[in-house]
């Protein structure tokens, strides 16, 4: 299989593709396939990944114009995929050169600066948990706070996010705004929310309708069919917004 | 460019709940940073599934928790730290709730609380098979709530002693290439396991032992490193984890006759004995000839029905369908054993302190002899969050009567890292780094394994100093600066190579069968002899191996069964 992958040596953007042979085997994934380049065809391939098991959240990238995890997406599949995103540039513009029917594109997660190759600086993704503060108030005790299943139940799809930030890359509004906090943020917000143990639930909401938040949403829901987790962070903005 | 430095009162190594917890320990009063090679919420903690334990129930109890873990670690844990453990559990969990985590809740709106192998009670806490997530994610948040600095995305290249003393270390930004000093008066260890030494591993890519690496290279002796926690069900090919809580839930193993064959290797416990046994079990009934493919048997959990492996194995499920394109409610998971956890680690007390003044260790890359010879599901985010707030407290007393750091010298070894590391680049024509970290997997895979001989640990030991000579000239290939990976596991295979030496200089000279150190040539296990922990110094280019003494207590040795 080839892979077609963009590169950018010094960041900022794409400069080039590079083509690589790839000897593929039943069961490979994207991030074996990237492996494979880096150790036995060129070492200057860049690249994050950590735990290759879908749970870290490191290997987010833009697999043949989807946003994926490298790591939980079948080499095998890639071409029967379709996430139907609303498009945007990003999504729709393709390299000249590229065939589909015998290429897999890899290219940097969109709506980030690249550092380089696929490595994208996130820090405007995590600077967000800090300035809307997304934790816990609480303070100190001795026992446990009771929390009932159906009332843990209402947060669970928020706590399962892995800050990918999959959401965050196939978001047209994040692709045009660099203000929008986009999805993560917003349903971590409506999750300590939803926290029945939350001491000061509204804070949240403030916090995720100020101007650079759910406000800039415009439910496009492309969160919702990138998020490898099943969290749905439009199903959440929408419901800040109605509040 | 002007090569700048970075001082700070305390440096923690590893982002993961350890690292995390330690530092939030110190950050009211202390200038502490943290330095990971990955962002914090990439850090391994983020991977464990099944739970944490703590005696909460009413008729639980802190004995019984530390009687579990005694006799599970094959008695050579450290009563002392044990009892520390099993006490401090539940102020652990009650902690984590209280910053956030969303435990799984029973009925009347308690943390739930599942089974776990060698347990005589449900003591083990959890959120769905995501604890890990769960743990790491609100214990980064309260981390952030206090505005700890974080260096992301640095790779630590050396410590740094002056006089007997740590005074810094060096690091290598991976953003730009450039060998930075760090000056401390504490360096606190936090870094993980080395479970990638193997090739079959549930690890993450990033578990490569370099906390313990660099402990090593500094002259602190490791302990008991030939403890390598094999766990039972890893799925079959990727090796990524299907959890204990699968088995805890009720899941079955089968064989390729259809037999649940663990009745006959834990008749009482059954699928929920001690990974080690299990992990033994599955090995012997392949090599028997009722394995499937010769390979795996199954973890059976269909009889669990749909809305259980939906509501407490969420997780698993999705694994299954990604990563073996299996629904787990329909068809049996095919597993095999694979590497999962290292006991052994950085000599250190109850307290995390080293054997080098103001160095201090902390989970996986620790031995607090915690864990012995076998560690039991559910112990290891405890001893993360138990030890982390303990060994906080231990540095910041330290700290109180600490003297400056030498600067001076820490400029001095990051000027010479970054000549070492060019040396390094410019080899040509030496083996590629993934041909040595191949063969180094395989060896271990095969030689350094779940059963193991003398022969066999002599061709690994053989083969491993090959490898390292090899590695003298390894050739990292062309590259640029910035994020330079070819470089960073390079970097991360000498810190293996080194480790699996040990490892295995450890097999070797430990001749008895203990927890999951087991040797065919020598079936039984040996108090007499080698009821004492391995130790392992770096002097120049050889390492001096000793035993001391195992810290008893409460618990009287006893056979061990099931």
């Amino acid at each position: 299989m080839m892979f077609r992958i963009a590169r950018s040596r010094d960041g900022g953007s794409i400069t080039h593709y590079d083509l690589y042979k790839v000897d593929t085997k039943k069961g490979m994934t994207i991030l074996d396939a990237l492996f494979q380049i880096q150790d036995r065809m060129d070492p200057s391939l860049s690249f994050r990944y950590s735990c290759r098991g879908a749970v870290c959240g490191s290997c987010s990238m833009l697999i043949n114009k989807e946003p994926r995890l490298a790591c939980r997406t079948q080499i095998a599949d890639v071409k029967s995929n379709d996430m139907k995103l609303k498009p945007f540039a990003a999504l729709t513009e393709t390299p000249s050169g590229w065939n589909s029917n015998t290429e897999i594109l890899i290219e940097p997660l969109p709506n980030m600066p690249i550092l380089k190759d696929l490595v994208v600086d996130m820090t405007k993704f995590y600077d967000a948990l800090k300035t809307m503060k997304l934790w816990s108030d609480t303070k100190e005790g001795d026992s446990p706070r009771t929390q009932s299943p159906e009332e843990r139940t209402k947060i669970e799809r928020y706590v399962n996010c892995i800050l990918c930030a999959l959401c965050y890359g196939s978001c047209p509004v994040n692709s045009e705004n660099e203000e929008y906090v986009g999805p993560a943020a917003l349903a971590k917000a409506w999750r300590f929310h939803e926290d029945t143990r939350s001491s000061d639930p509204e804070r949240y909401i403030k916090s995720a309708m100020n101007p650079e938040g759910a406000p800039l949403c415009n439910l496009v829901m492309n969160c919702v069919k990138a998020c490898p987790k099943g969290v749905a962070p439009g199903g959440a903005i929408r419901k800040l917004k109605n509040i | 460019m002007t090569i700048s430095s970075f001082e700070h009162d305390v440096l923690i190594v590893g982002a993961g709940l350890s690292g995390l917890r330690v530092a939030i320990e110190l950050s009211e009063n202390l200038d502490v940073a943290i330095l990971s090679k990955v962002h914090p919420l990439r850090s391994h903690s983020v991977a464990a599934q099944g739970g944490i334990n703590a005696s909460l129930g009413e008729d639980d109890s802190w004995e019984s928790h530390a009687f579990d873990t005694v006799k599970g670690s094959d008695y050579l844990a450290d009563q002392d730290v044990v009892e520390i453990l099993a006490k401090e559990a539940p102020h652990a969990v009650i902690e984590n709730e209280r910053w956030g985590t969303a435990f799984s809740r029973t009925a009347d709106g308690k943390i739930a609380q599942r089974p776990f192998g060698g347990a005589a009670y449900p003591r083990t806490c959890y959120a769905a098979d995501r604890t890990g997530h769960n743990l790491l994610h609100t214990t980064f948040e309260q981390a952030l709530r206090r505005g700890i600095t974080f260096y992301d995305e640095w790779f630590v290249t050396s410590l740094v002693r002056s006089n007997d003393k740590i005074c810094g270390l060096t690091a290598l930004d991976i953003a730009t290439g450039e060998v930075h000093g760090f000056t401390a008066k504490a360096v606190v260890l936090a870094a993980g396991g080395f479970g990638r030494v193997y090739g079959h591993s549930t690890n993450a890519l990033i578990n490569t032992g370099d906390g313990c690496a660099l402990a090593l290279r500094a002259g602190a002796p490791l302990k008991d490193m030939e403890f390598i926690q094999f766990h039972p069900t890893c799925l079959y090919g990727s090796s990524i984890l299907m959890t204990e809580g699968a088995r805890g839930e009720g899941g079955y193993l089968v064989n390729a006759d259809g037999e649940r064959f663990m009745d006959k290797y834990a008749p009482e416990q059954m699928e929920l004995a001690p990974r080690d046994i299990v992990a033994r079990a599955i090995r012997t009934e392949v090599l028997e000839g009722r394995g499937f493919e010769d390979e795996y048997v199954h973890l059976d959990l269909r009889h669990l029905g749909k809305e259980k492996i939906m509501k407490r194995l969420p997780g698993i499920r999705e694994i299954c369908i990604y990563f073996a394109g299996l629904d787990p409610i329909e068809e049996p998971i095919p597993v095999q054993p694979a590497q999962h956890y290292s006991m052994g680690g950085i000599h250190t007390d109850k307290h995390g302190v080293s054997s080098i003044s103001g160095l201090f260790a902390v989970g996986e890359n620790s031995c607090m002899s915690v864990h012995g010879a076998n560690r039991l599901g559910g112990n290891s985010l405890l001893e993360t969050l138990v030890f982390g707030r303990i060994v906080g407290q231990k540095v910041g007393e330290y700290i109180a009567s600490a003297e400056n750091p030498d600067r001076a010298c820490v400029e001095q070894h990051a000027f010479e890292m970054r000549e070492h590391l060019q040396t390094l680049l410019l080899h040509e024509g030496g083996d590629s780094p993934a041909s040595i970290r191949e063969t180094l997997g395989q060896t271990m895979d095969v030689l350094v394994g779940v059963y193991r001989k003398e022969d066999g640990l002599k061709a690994a030991l053989k083969m491993i100093r090959e490898l390292k000579e090899r590695f003298k000239n390894v050739s990292v290939g062309r590259s640029d600066d910035k994020f330079n990976y070819a470089l960073i596991r390079t970097l991360e295979l000498e810190n293996m190579l080194d480790l699996a030496e040990v490892i295995t200089m450890g097999a070797l000279m430990r001749r008895e069968c203990r927890g999951a150190h087991w040797r065919l040539d020598y079936p039984q296990r040996d108090d007499e002899n080698f009821l004492k922990h391995s130790l392992f110094r770096k002097i120049d280019d050889y390492i001096k191996t000793e035993f001391i003494d195992v810290h008893l207590g409460r618990f009287e040795v006893k056979e061990r069964s099931y």
